[in-house]
Parts: structure tokens; sequence; C-alpha cells
């Protein structure tokens, strides 16, 4: 009887993916995942509420409409001209349902701005706090703390002490999201915009570019790693090592496009090409990226903002790997 | 023989092909719409399919990279420039003549440059797949400096520039036609508390339209200058990214409203007919109508709540969003109450009105949840976003689209469609609808970002992505059993009266398919329904 499948498939449904979700893996998307920091934990709190809301409304409006399918559906006896009650309306009514969301709608909002402070971690602004620069570049995240220290694709923080971003983006937007931490913030050109959050706990926290950036937008990821303030001080210092450095620049701004072993994928393979090898040229072709209509491959400059460290740092990595500095063997087509 | 006007046209427009190519009866323009349109529906369509199937699986190599971020733009544009707009558009023209008791559109003329224009933009739309290094990548809302000359090089972002340029040239001039038309030409006695509520609804579908298509194409304009000209006025030390987005979003909200207020027109004009009762509260939702175009102009941020406006706007921006669904849960309150003790006769246009009922009333929920800032922090950019957006714009306007298809199927044609393989549609279409769009929410809410071309996330992940893309192909099997059904029974189904449905409005009193001149003449309007006025009378007449 389709009438009577009209009424228990989208129930069925609902009840069937919100049930999977919950039983498989926690969240499993039933809500956001975490949180691990105050901000996280008041996004959170405002999702269950306005869910909760939600979820009213809707289980009334589809009863309802559900019921009415059932109940007023045309009967056997009854001729197809037949006509029901005309009724054209009710003003008293039609005022009631205006105004009752009207007042509804009003306290989510008001609810919503007390949630704000917390939500925007806004207190950290006047508290001792670690600030991070992040320049996100195609396609990967540039991270440089205030002591002068870099490091690419993994932001380290030390735990329950107030951090604040400022991101600004070197090439196109991206959107630095880590969901288990906090809210997504852009990384925009030309500006700079503020994120602020507390970690709680210690970790590694997954985190990717949530705003189309490109061919490798899908590869964006980054980490934060929260540790201990002692960890964390060692472990920054032992990252800003000329071949640590080298290696993370290596996996995070040229691997993405080129390979880990400079194999080529989106971008051309390039072990031991002499451009790579050549720290000059190298320097100038990161700096100008890749754009003329003779090349077939669009290369965005993906070195903008480097400090000369880095591009030390880079060539010295390249030069320390034999798969890289060294030409790949020539391999004979339709082999295999 | 009735006199019929094309006679008097020179004998080389008789052809089957010339007439069509050169006619100005609304009625056809109307057809070459809502087909054209269905056509590039089909093609967005099988791109959605393209992409499910890419996701499918974690790390697939279906469709990669670049391909993706072709496909994943085109989609986008093609369904909202390309068959939502226009096939709403095509059914204003037909119906809006006819349900106002007009002749014709007050400009013929310009209404055929609109379909022209139309079609030639659509057209050099889809050839940026053609062009030198790709077609258009940067998604529908094609976000500076990623559109810019230094990111997207090659002619596929130009073209996508174009395309956007002509169909609104069309739609504008589409829009001041169907003003024009609904001001002026309504018949004697129908006045703006009588006209169907359909027409209300196109009425603010084009007064919106005027209002802001402008905006989008002095922005793309503007773009173009900056990719072809070596203007900076997106670059971050002048206008900024983020004029692009607010120019952008200042169109692109309305036309979220623009795609939805004509398919709430359908819906208020199906539920009456199938229920045999009359709209509840027309006045409430005719109002309603005019609030909601009202209030989607004070939105369009909430939309770039993650760009780091300041807190003030943001707020605002919130308070108005959630604004909008006042309006909204009125239409929905009066729709359910127009069942209350109706006699509902479930043939399919009635089945797709409650199937937009249901399904749009998810997507006005979870547009609530993204009305609250915080929440869209994380939402944002997210699977959750793309589920909430299909949800209105595919569970709202194409349930309302289809149901309006079958509901006026035996008008434009003269034939009925075939009842059995419509239900078979509608069932397939929801279920598959569902299957695809509710894993998305919760996709979205474990971190999927929109427009990525693969994961690397297996479990539960990969499962609900795995129902997604089933549910995709299923809706794909759906649209070959409507195409099935809409061909076969043009061309071979049961021949109809005027009046097949006892419907209330005056698109009914002609016969079907209408005569070139739609009336030789038109009844006194009394009333909203002045074909059920008129049926009573002669039921008077007889006993």
């Amino acid at each position: 009887m389709p009438r009577k499948l009209t009424a228990s498939v989208p129930v069925a449904l609902v009840l069937a993916l919100a049930g999977a979700g919950a039983a498989f893996a926690a969240p499993g998307g039933v809500g956001p995942p975490g949180p691990n920091t105050p901000s996280g934990e008041a996004i959170s709190r405002l999702y269950w509420i306005v869910l909760g809301l939600c979820a009213v409304v809707f289980v009334l409006v589809e009863t309802a409409l559900i019921l009415f399918i059932v109940r007023f559906r045309r009967r056997r006896d009854t001729p197809e001209s037949a006509e029901g009650p005309q009724i054209h309306g009710n003003t008293r009514l039609e005022i009631i349902w205006t105004v009752i969301p009207a007042i509804i709608l009003a306290a989510l909002a008001i609810f919503t701005f007390t949630q704000i402070p917390a939500v925007q971690a806004q207190g950290v602004e006047d508290e001792a706090h670690l600030t991070v620069r992040v320049e996100a570049h195609q396609f990967y995240w540039e991270y440089r703390y205030p002591s002068g220290e870099t490091t690419v694709d993994t932001l380290y923080l030390p735990v329950d002490e107030p951090v604040e971003l400022e991101l600004t983006g070197m090439d196109v937007i991206h959107s630095w999201w880590v969901p288990a931490l906090t809210g997504k913030m852009d990384a925009i050109p030309g500006r700079i915009n503020s994120l602020r959050f507390v970690p709680e706990t210690t970790g590694d926290f997954e985190g990717k570019c949530a705003e189309l950036c490109g061919v490798q937008h899908a590869f964006m990821p980054t980490t934060v790693t929260v540790l201990d303030r002692d960890e964390f001080e060692s472990t920054l210092a032992s990252q800003q090592e000329v071949l640590a450095l080298g290696k993370a620049t290596w996996e995070g701004a040229c691997a993405t496009c080129h390979g880990l072993d400079g194999q080529g994928d989106v971008g051309p393979p390039i072990a031991g090409n002499g451009t790579l090898t050549n720290p000059e040229a190298l320097h100038d072709l990161l700096l100008t990226g890749q754009n003329t209509p003779q090349f077939d491959y669009y290369m965005p400059p993906v070195g903008r903002g480097w400090p000369q460290k880095q591009f030390d740092a880079l060539s010295a990595y390249i030069k320390s790997s034999k798969t890289l500095s060294t030409a790949p063997p020539a391999t004979t087509g339709g082999g295999g | 023989m009735a006199t019929r006007s094309e006679a008097m046209a020179p004998t080389w427009k008789e052809g089957s092909v010339t007439s069509w190519l050169t006619t100005v009866d609304h009625k056809r323009i109307g057809i070459l719409y809502i087909v054209t349109s269905f056509v590039f529906f089909g093609a967005a369509g099988v791109m959605a399919m393209l992409m499910r199937i890419q996701l499918s699986h974690a790390n697939a190599g279906f469709l990669t990279k670049g391909a993706y971020n072709e496909v994943v733009t085109m989609h986008g544009t093609a369904m909202v420039f390309l068959f939502v707009v226009p096939v709403l558009a095509g059914f204003g023209n037909y119906l809006v003549p006819l349900m106002i008791g007009a002749r014709d559109m007050a400009f013929p003329r310009l209404n055929a440059a609109s379909y022209w224009l139309f079609l030639l933009g659509g057209l050099v739309l889809l050839s940026s797949f053609l062009a030198d290094q790709g077609g258009a990548q940067c998604g529908w809302t094609s976000y500076t400096p990623c559109s810019s000359e230094e990111f997207s090089p090659g002619h596929g972002q130009d073209l996508w520039i174009l395309g956007i340029h002509l169909t609104g040239v069309a739609s504008i001039l589409g829009s001041i036609n169907f003003i024009v038309t609904i001001h002026n030409m309504r018949a004697p006695g129908m006045t703006w508390m009588r006209i169907p509520l359909f027409t209300w609804a196109i009425e603010a579908y084009s007064v919106l339209l005027v209002l802001v298509l402008p905006t989008i194409a002095a922005a793309a304009t503007l773009l173009l200058l900056d990719r072809q000209a070596g203007t900076t006025f997106f670059a971050p030390e002048n206008g900024g990214p983020i004029l692009w987005q607010h120019m952008f979003w200042f169109f692109g909200h309305p036309e979220v409203y623009i795609m939805v207020l004509p398919a709430m027109g359908i819906i208020s004009e199906v539920l009456p007919v199938f229920s045999r009762k009359p709209i509840f509260g027309y006045k409430a939702v005719a109002f309603s109508t005019i609030g909601i175009a009202f209030a989607s102009m004070l939105v369009w941020a909430h939309h770039m709540f993650t760009v780091g406006m300041p807190t003030y706007l943001q707020a605002f921006f919130a308070a108005t969003s959630l604004a909008v669904a006042v309006p909204t849960s009125v239409k929905i309150f009066n729709w359910l109450a127009t069942l209350w003790r109706g006699h509902l006769i479930f043939r399919a246009p009635l089945m797709f009105a409650l199937g937009f009922l249901g399904l749009f009333t998810i997507g006005g929920l979870t547009g609530i949840m993204l009305a609250v800032f915080p929440f869209d922090y994380q939402a944002q950019d997210s699977y959750f976003v793309v589920a909430h957006m299909h949800y209105v714009l595919f569970g709202g306007t194409v349930f309302g689209v289809f149901a309006g298809v079958y509901y006026w199927f035996p008008k434009i044609t003269g034939r009925m469609y075939n009842e059995r393989l419509a239900q078979i549609h509608f069932w397939i279409l929801f279920v598959g609808f569902n299957l695809a769009f509710l894993p998305q929410h919760l996709l979205g809410l474990m971190g999927m970002q929109r427009r990525i071309y693969t994961y690397t996330q297996g479990g539960i992940f990969e499962w609900y992505n795995v129902i997604s893309s089933i549910g995709a192909l299923l809706m794909g099997v759906a649209m070959l059993v409507f195409l099935w059904n809409a061909v076969a029974s043009w061309r071979r189904g049961r021949r109809v009266g005027p009046d097949p449905w006892g419907a209330d409005t005056l698109e009914w009193y002609a016969s079907s398919p209408p005569a070139p001149n739609n009336f030789d003449s038109v009844p006194y309007v009394t009333s909203a329904r002045p074909l059920r006025d008129l049926r009573l009378r002669l039921q008077e007449r007889e006993t």
C-alpha cells in the first residue's frame, strides 16, 4: 500500500541513519566531533540545543503531514468531484502560528548571542597567549611561531594555553578546519583573520582545508599536535633542524603535487631535475611559480613568504636525498 | 476551422522546424524553455552521478582532480542557471498568460529573445569544458582569487562568465516581461487578491531577479576585466576577494528564493485541487511570498560567517536569516491546514507536492541550524551544507517542478501521462533522494568538506558515501522512468478535455492544448477560483 509507505519511509530512514550513525562510531556524524576546547564545547552545546528544537518541529510537522495523508485520503465511496469543507482560512489560527515561531526564533537568536564570547574565546585576547601566524598556500600550511620557528603542515601547541591563530592566504582563499578542536576560519589573501581557542587535551588532531582552493584541495591536510609545555618546546626546537624543516617543506609544499619521491602526480616528475638541484634556480621558481602557456603545467608560487632558512633547508634536504637529487633510471615503455 | 493567427505569417514560417524557430507564442516558448532546461537538467544530473561514482569509495580514481573540479563547478552552475531558473521561467511563460486570462505575454518578441539568449548562454557555459586548460574549476561560486587569471589560466573561466551574462540578460528580459504582463493584462475582475498563487510567486520571482541579477552581472564583468583587461578590482589591495563574495551572495541568496518561490507557487496550486478544498489563508500565503522575497535580500552574508566579519554583522545576518523562517513556516502550516479534512486524491501531482512538504521542511530546519552561526563555523563548506542545500533545492524545488510537470502535462500536451509510471518515478526518486542526501548531513559533521575529489577514510565514513552514491544512481533511474513516461505519453497518451482535474484556475478554461489565441473570451473573474465558480454556475443552471 503506497499510501501507508508514504508515512513510514521518511521516518524509518531518519531512524535507521541516526541509529546506524550512533551505533558504529562515536559520534558517527550525529554531532560535531570533540570537543577538545571550550570553544568547541560551546559550539557543540548550541548544536545539540538547536538540533533538539528542530527535531521537535520536524516531528510535529511530519507527524501532522502523515496523519493527514492517512486520515484525509479520499475514501473509495467518495466521488472524485466531492469537495471538502470550503474553509478559506482562520485569522486567529494564522496569527498564532506566525507569532509562536517568531517567539521561538527570537529566543534562539538571543541564546545564540549569549554563546558568542565562549565560542570566540574572547577572553583570550587579554591573557598572555601564544600567537601563531598561519600562511595558507596551494596546497599546504605554513606555521610561524613568535620566536621565528617555522613548521609545515603540523602545528605544535602547548596544552591548556590559549592560542591565537592569525590566518592569511598566500595565493587563493583557504579555510583552516580542525573539527575536533573548534570551528573553521578562512585564510584570505590580503586579510588577517584571528581564531582563538584553548586546547585542553594532548594528542594529534587532524584538520583540512575547507574552501575549494584548486586541484589538490582534497589533499591539504594539517595536524595539530598538542603537547605538554616541555615537550612542546623541545619538539618545536627539533623541527627547526635543517633537515627536519627541509623534509617537512618537501612533504608539504612539493610532494602534494610531485609525489613523495618526486615521481610526478598532478605535477610532472621532478626527481633529479636540474632546477631541483640548483638552489638559485629553485629559489626563483618557488617564488614565481609556473604560469606560462608554453608549459602544460601550472605551478603555484609555493615559496611566497618563506624565510631564507627554509629555502636553504629544502635544498639541503633535496641534496641529502639520493632519490630526489639523482635522475631515476630511464624506464622502457611497455615493460613488465 | 477556427482562424489561426499563425496563418497570417509568411509560408516559410510554417514548417515544423521553422515555426518553432520563429515562434513568439508564449506557450511554444514555454515548451521550448521547459524542454531545453530538462535537457540541461539531464546533463547536470549526469555530472552529479559522475561525482557520486568518484566518491563511492575511498581513494577512487574514476574522475580525478582537475576533471572533478570542472564537473563540480558545472553541475552547480548548470543546475542553477540552466535548469531551475529557466524551467520555472518556462512554467511562467506557459501558464501566467493563461492563468490571468491573457492572450500572450506583454512583449512576445522580447519573450522569444529571452529564450534564444538563454539557449545561447547555456551552450556557451557548457563549452567551457572544451576550453584550453579545461573548464571553470572554482565552483559555481567562482570565488576570487581562485577564479583570477593567475590561478585559473585558460579560457574556461571566461566562458563561464559569458554564460552567466547571457543567461542573466535572458532572465532580466523575461522578468520584465512577466512583471508588465501580470500588472497590465489580467482578465476583467481579476484583482490582486484573485490572481492564482503561482502567478503571485512568478511576480515575486521576477521582481527579485530584476533587483539582484544586475549585481552578479556587475561582479562577473569586473572579474572578466580583471582577467582580460588587467584591472585589479578584486586584488587584495583594492576591493579584495571579499568584495566578490558580497556581490555574489547579494545575488546568490535571493537566487535561492527565486528558485524556491515559484515551486511553492506550484504547491499552492496543486494542494487545493487534489484536496478538493480552497487554499487555507490565501492572503497569508500571498503575503508570506512577498515577505520571503523581501527578507531574502537581507540575509546574504550568512554564506560568509567564516570570512572574519565583525561579530555584530554576523549577529545581524543570523537574526535576519532566522526571521526568514517565520513566513516560511506560515506557508508550511497553511499548506497543512489545506489538507485538513480534504478528500486527498493520490495522483502524481499531489504525491510530489506532499514530497515537497516533507523534504522542504527538513531543508528549512537545517537552514535554521546553519543560521545559528557558531554551529555554522563547523558546518560551513562541509557536506552538511551540501545536504541542506539539496533538501531545499531538490527536495523542495525539483519535487515542486515535478508536481507541476504532472499537473500541467495534460494541459500542455492534451494527453494524460501514465499514472503508474509517474508513481514509480515518485517512489524511486523519493527513496533515492533520501538515501543520497540524508547521510551527507552526518558526513559533514564527521568533517567531510565540500568539493573534494576523494577521501582516505574508511569505515562508517566510507559507508555513508556508498549509501549516498547508491541513492544518486537510484535518482538517475527515476529520471529514466520519467523520461520514458513523458515521451511515450506525449505521443500516445489518452486524450483529455480542458479540465481533467476539476481545477480552480483559468488555464483549465482553455482547451488542452490551448488554441494559439488561448481564449475567445474569458469569464468575468469574481474570486481566486474562477473556474470553480463557473462549474458551480453551470451546475446550478442544470438543476
